[in-house]
């Protein structure tokens, strides 16, 4: 069962914005609303810049599922975060939820309305007949119902975006990886948890995290 | 009288016996919209749309065809190293 | 933890009414870290919200529609419009509707990736809220009006003719363009020349007329050495005057391939931009210095030995003398002293250099907009011929070119100083040449001219027009002042000193803009005119077929995807239009002695226009030998189109195929056919992807140094010595440009056929019309344009060793009495040009106290060029809606400045620009960098009241070359816009 997942690498991406300007030309999407951002971080300071494309990150445990009060998403089998506009009451938990910010809303107006939720779809649009022009209006392109991967991954100017396949996608930021003789410390659990990385080891302790290996990142 | 006022009373009670309801009760943890066909259940796009070629209803193949199509995304496959 | 695992506590029974369970939902989840990053950092909803409104539906649900059963899908396969990578795009079009954009994986050059720009393209198809110019506009009353196409010919034209009765032919300027694919760019240069002036010019002066003037001069083309591609094969590469992150995203697909494969990556910028995140090594040097830092670093590559000496003493000439110069002039403290580079910086670059070969070294703006960039970009060349990286895959100078064709506007396109294939003006035999290709009459062509002598003199150039117009009648080199302009497809901002292109639009007499949009200059001429201007609506390039040209010489062909919108036609039938008006249309088409060149198709609306594929094939093809602009037949370049997929990537060669439509067989074929491709399509050159490149034959893309110099010169050969040649040929020493002579000499004049000695006779391999005289020296394994030296000094150049000179506007007065910039020039492409009194002036006058900051200019990548394109396309448009200056913490704290606060950036020109401030470390604290693709406001006025209704630009904002100064370079008149003064305040 192939998990559909994104991953950008760092090292290539260099805001070009392409992936931003890709998904808003195929899926339609109306001035102010951006499912998906490229994100400089340290701007201008040598040997700290690096830039990351954000949208939605279809999780596993979709926090902005799990607060939704009238249950609009759903996971599709691929592992692709969905969700229903016409149950969508724009509440905004989701919005207070997402640690990447992914649900966006298209008007903010008086007293806070704030109209449906929009977000990434993955390119695999919504709970409407797939392909259909209802389904393009309200979730944008179902690239995966033709065969294909979002635009943005496609058309990333340094293939620093890849969308698709999770293990497709490990093997290729893994050639990336070697090839590079470093970077195997910026991703993976050891990064995010101070877990060591050898399978069946101990729990941490408790003085410091793992110390990353190899050079800068 | 009497008779008439209770038939119409219970035809009253029993009205909204009928009637849906109009909100959302919430269910814990089930998602309630439309249902959605899972991509593999469609037909592969004309040539034209440059996407994959698939057997209609196939998840195996679908899931085929979606990781040639990454292979796109590496472009040392392209560059034949 | 799962947050969506069921909560015990939570069965109670659900009330009727919702009411939503903040706690039940939220109390697991806000435990975590909420660590909310700038998400919506660059983006100002207010500032584009007036021009949104329409596009904000309030949910974005519409009513259930049936699936669009639609007509017949079409996919067109395309180039991107913007920069010169040349990234193919297939274009879904429906109904004559483009309703999909796909990525073309198959590319060899960009492998299905995008930018901001490519990936948006098809916004340029879109009717509904389009800011594009609509129909044909006049200024009246100081409003615009909307006319018809007729009234705007007739009114337009009988205006041109009253001019030319009045002041003759040269009082008009042609403003032509680098986004015109090769034959319309081939068209307008015959147009500019059918109505009897050299008066024309296009982007390229402004961008890459140095790379093209020191390049050319040094060893033969000035053109980029080999492609993106070819980076794959580079140890080192260094950026030095290139921000290719922004500039050309996708080349940074092969650059960051390379990286990942061992490539050292070596930036040298002002500023720390995206590229130099990217780098290995990065050097912080002043704006303008850049001679000083090549030749420091030549300096260190001489001193530790580190230059290859056979390749010197085999090939080059005059690299004794500039290595004298070098070690004596250029030490360490020197180089210091004028660059601000640490010795030991300068040094780890050349070592890196030294030690990783095959290396590029890569520029764009960085090294051309300067007053010595001539000087700069042959430093640039001597140091790759120094160590020996030129002419070989993997190594030497890649120039990155500016906009989607400026290559090939260069290459055939409407220059002041050549015609098509760089044939110069100034040579009646070029004339000759294109008077017959052209079929035209060459007597009735003179007698369109003003004079002889006017037909032989370079025209202005487009970084000067304004002069034209103000400069005192009896100081220019014409007759009359320039009195009326036609931008056609080129925006005013990106030239300098637009406070006095203000005033020159005031005195001119017409002004017509043919552009798909209005551009800046509708705007500025309505601010100060009531009245004497036209906008024509032209189409698009996507809205015509034609070939274009990449950065690395390939030619790719587009096919046309929608026909023109709105009342728009495309810029050929235009020009056959209008040439109709002016008396010209027969001589337009060739049409002559019962033959004509030209066939006429039919276009939008049944209107005919002169047939794209028979310009290629019938004036291109057949004229443009000297480039090899001649091999490149439409069939041939379709073929590669359709069968891009057998290409190979590293050396951008086809190993087999044959195209399914016309059995052609691509294999050996160079993708693109980069030129020189020489000879006819008949004898199938694969074209050169590397030039210079002796490791092959010359059939198979292997290439020489050119003999454009001379034999020898102060008896040193200029030829290439003994044993130096192409693979396989058969002189396997030095030898001249071949022409009938040296063929008999060799006695390979009796290969020609009976035809071709017919028309070779008397001819040179530049004129020859049957391409027989290249078609056997090829055989024969030679370059038809001789084998020589590359010239480290140029002695026709003013100056023939590279020399540092300070900009015009400098911030050190000391440095300025040590390398003080050019005597003035009394009359320099008709027009007196000034260079020491201007810096004398400015030191003088203490400028470099009143504006301590150097001011830089520069790309970024959501726009491109003059901007109005894409500032008008909503989804670009919303990435950065306002202009902004980069300075430095330190800079900004002095003057109390706070990041997003605007403020006035001021010149000495007196302008004063109100731009947001971007607070950053990238920036060193002299220094300020401005975008320059904005236009629209105008010294804090917005300009949209002077825009045509529904046609202004999304985005506006300040054009940093209103406050731009003078500066020229003295070989090319290129502006220097990269390096001037300013000084900024809290506004």
């Amino acid at each position: 069962m192939a998990r559909m997942k994104f991953l950008c690498d760092a090292e290539r991406c260099i805001e070009c914005n392409g992936c931003v300007t890709a998904c808003k030309n195929e899926n339609e999407v109306p001035w102010g609303v951006n499912r998906r951002r490229v994100v400089t971080l340290n701007d201008g300071v040598v040997g700290a810049e690096k830039s990351i494309s954000v949208a939605c990150m279809h999780c596993s445990d979709a926090p902005c599922m799990a607060v939704c009060p009238v249950d609009c998403f759903y996971r599709t089998d691929d592992g692709v975060v969905l969700h229903d506009k016409d149950l969508c009451i724009g509440c905004g938990y989701c919005f207070y939820a997402c640690p990447f910010g992914a649900p966006q809303f298209p008007q903010a107006g008086a007293f806070g309305l704030r109209g449906k939720m929009d977000k990434c779809t993955f390119c695999a649009g919504g709970p409407e007949a797939d392909r259909s022009e209802t389904e393009f209006h309200k979730y944008g392109r179902n690239r995966l119902a033709e065969g294909k991967l979002p635009a943005c991954a496609e058309m990333c100017s340094t293939k620093a975006l890849l969308g698709g396949d999770g293990d497709m996608i490990a093997d290729i930021y893994r050639e990336r990886v070697l090839r590079r003789g470093r970077g195997a410390e910026v991703w993976g659990w050891s990064t995010a948890y101070g877990l060591p990385p050898k399978p069946g080891a101990q729990p941490p302790q408790p003085q410091q995290p793992a110390a990353p290996t190899g050079g800068k990142s | 009288m009497i008779r008439l006022a209770f038939i119409v009373a219970a035809a009253l009670a029993l009205g909204a016996c009928g009637e849906k309801e109009q909100v959302v009760v919430y269910k814990q943890g089930k998602y309630q919209g439309k249902p959605d066909t899972p991509p593999w259940k469609n037909e592969s796009p004309v040539a034209e749309l440059r996407g994959g070629k698939w057997t209609t209803g196939d998840e195996k193949s679908w899931e085929e065809a979606i990781k040639q199509r990454q292979l796109t995304q590496n472009e040392y496959k392209r560059i034949g190293q | 933890m799962l947050l969506t695992r069921k909560a015990t506590s939570a069965a109670a029974p659900q009330p009727r009414a919702f009411q939503p369970r903040l706690s039940r939902g939220l109390s697991g989840v806000f435990a975590a870290t909420m660590d909310r990053r700038a998400f919506l950092k660059r983006s100002g909803v207010g500032v584009g919200g007036a021009a949104v409104a329409s596009q904000l539906p309030f949910n974005i649900i519409a009513r259930a529609e049936a699936k669009e059963e639609g007509g017949q899908l079409e996919v067109k396969r395309t180039v991107c419009t913007h920069c010169s990578v040349g990234c193919a795009i297939d274009a879904v079009v429906q109904n004559g509707v483009w309703v999909r954009q796909e990525p073309v994986f198959d590319s060899p050059l960009n492998l299905g990736a995008h930018c901001a720009k490519g990936a948006s393209v098809r916004e340029h198809g879109m009717t509904q809220d389009s800011h594009r110019l609509k129909y044909p506009m006049k200024l009246a009353g100081g409003k615009w009006q909307r006319i018809s196409w007729d009234q705007a010919y007739d009114e337009i034209s009988n205006k041109l003719l009253a001019i030319r009765k009045e002041s003759g032919p040269d009082a008009l300027f042609i403003v032509g363009s680098s986004k015109h694919n090769n034959e319309q760019s081939e068209l307008l240069c015959k147009w500019a020349r059918l109505w009897g002036t050299n008066n024309t010019d296009h982007q390229a002066r402004i961008c890459h007329s140095t790379t093209v003037s020191g390049l050319g001069q040094t060893w033969g083309y000035g053109a980029m050495t080999n492609s993106y591609n070819d980076e794959q094969n580079s140890k080192s590469l260094m950026f030095l005057g290139s921000n290719a992150c922004e500039a050309h995203p996708v080349s940074m697909l092969h650059t960051l391939h390379a990286k990942e494969n061992g490539c050292k990556v070596i930036v040298v910028d002002p500023r720390f931009t995206r590229t130099a995140a990217k780098a290995d090594m990065y050097v912080r040097h002043r704006s303008g210095s850049d001679v000083a830092f090549l030749f420091g670093v030549l300096h260190q590559v001489f001193k530790n030995g580190w230059e290859d000496k056979e390749y010197i003493r085999n090939r080059v000439y005059g690299m004794d003398q500039v290595r004298d110069e070098v070690m004596k002039k250029w030490t360490p403290d020197k180089v210091t002293e004028v660059t601000g580079v640490p010795e030991d910086q300068v040094f780890a670059v050349a070592k890196t250099l030294a030690e990783n070969r095959p290396g590029f070294i890569i520029w764009a703006m960085g090294q051309t907009q300067h007053t010595n960039a001539n000087a700069i970009v042959r430093a640039s060349n001597i140091l790759m011929l120094a160590l020996g990286n030129v002419g070989r895959s993997g190594g030497g100078c890649n120039v990155y070119r500016g906009h989607d064709n400026v290559q090939g506007a260069t290459d055939i396109g409407p220059n002041p100083d050549t015609l098509p294939g760089y044939y110069p003006v100034a040579v009646p035999g070029s004339w000759t040449h294109w008077a017959k290709v052209w079929n035209v009459d060459l007597d009735w062509l003179k007698k369109r001219y003003a004079s002889e002598a006017l037909m032989a003199k370079p025209g202005m150039t487009v970084s000067r027009w304004i002069d034209g117009v103000l400069e005192k009648n009896d100081a220019i080199d014409q007759d009359p002042n320039l009195r009326a302009i036609i931008y056609w497809g080129h925006a005013p901002n990106s030239q300098t000193r637009g406070l006095e292109m203000l005033e020159a639009m005031k005195k001119l007499d017409l002004m017509v803009v043919i552009d798909p949009y209005p551009s800046a200059s509708a705007a500025m001429f309505a601010k100060v005119r009531q009245d004497g201007a036209y906008l024509l609506p032209a189409a698009t390039q996507f809205e015509t077929e034609g070939s274009v040209t990449a950065s690395n010489r390939s030619l790719q062909w587009r096919e046309k995807v929608i026909d023109p919108l709105f009342e728009s036609r495309s810029d050929q039938m235009i020009m056959y239009q209008l040439a109709g008006k002016l008396g010209f249309a027969d001589q337009f088409i060739g049409k002559k002695d019962g033959r004509q060149v030209l066939r006429l198709v039919k276009g939008k609306g049944g209107m005919e226009e002169p047939s794209i594929e028979d310009v290629l094939r019938n004036e291109v093809n057949k004229g443009c030998w000297t480039i090899g602009y001649t091999g490149q037949s439409p069939e041939r370049l379709q073929a590669h189109m359709r069968n891009m997929h057998v290409f190979d990537v590293k050396t951008t060669r086809a190993r087999g195929g044959k195209d399914a439509k016309t059995g052609y067989d691509l294999t050996g074929d160079y993708f693109g056919l980069p030129w020189p491709c020489y000879g006819t399509a008949a004898i199938k050159h694969p074209g050169t992807p590397l030039l210079y490149d002796t490791h092959k034959h010359v059939m198979d893309g292997g290439h020489t140094f050119r003999a454009l110099f001379g034999i020898e010169k102060d008896g040193i050969n200029l030829l290439a010595e003994d044993g130096i040649a192409s693979k396989g040929s058969d002189i396997t020493t030095g030898y001249p440009q071949f022409d009938h002579v040296l063929l008999k000499k060799l006695g390979w004049w009796d290969e020609l056929t009976e035809e071709e000695k017919k028309e070779a006779e008397g001819k040179t391999w530049a004129n020859d019309l049957s391409g027989g005289i290249q078609r056997v020296s090829m055989k024969h394994g030679c370059s038809p344009f001789g084998n020589a030296k590359a010239r480290a000094v140029v002695w026709n150049f003013p100056d023939p060793v590279p020399q540092h000179r300070e900009p015009l506007y400098s911030p050190n007065p000391e440095l300025v009495k040590k390398y003080p910039t050019h005597d003035d020039v009394k009359v320099f492409w008709r027009l007196p040009t000034l260079f020491k009194s201007v810096q004398d002036k400015a030191v003088k006058d203490e400028m470099y106290k009143k504006y301590p900051l150097i001011l830089t200019s520069g790309r970024i990548v959501e726009y491109e060029g003059g901007g109005e394109e894409t500032r008008s396309n909503p989804w670009l448009a919303e990435l950065q809606q306002e202009n902004y200056a980069e300075i430095n913490p330190k800079t900004a704290a002095d003057r109390s400045i706070r990041n997003g606060e605007y403020i006035w950036l001021s010149t000495p020109t007196g302008a004063k620009l109100k731009v947001k401030a971007k607070v950053t470390e990238g920036i060193g604290p002299d220094t300020v960098f401005v975008p320059f693709h904005f236009s629209g406001w105008w010294q804090g006025e917005d300009m949209l009241p002077y825009y045509p209704e529904g046609a202004a630009p999304i985005v506006r904002g300040e054009a940093i070359n209103t406050a731009t100064t003078y500066g020229y370079d003295r070989v090319t008149m290129m502006q220097e816009s990269k390096t001037t003064l300013c000084q900024v305040a809290k506004a």
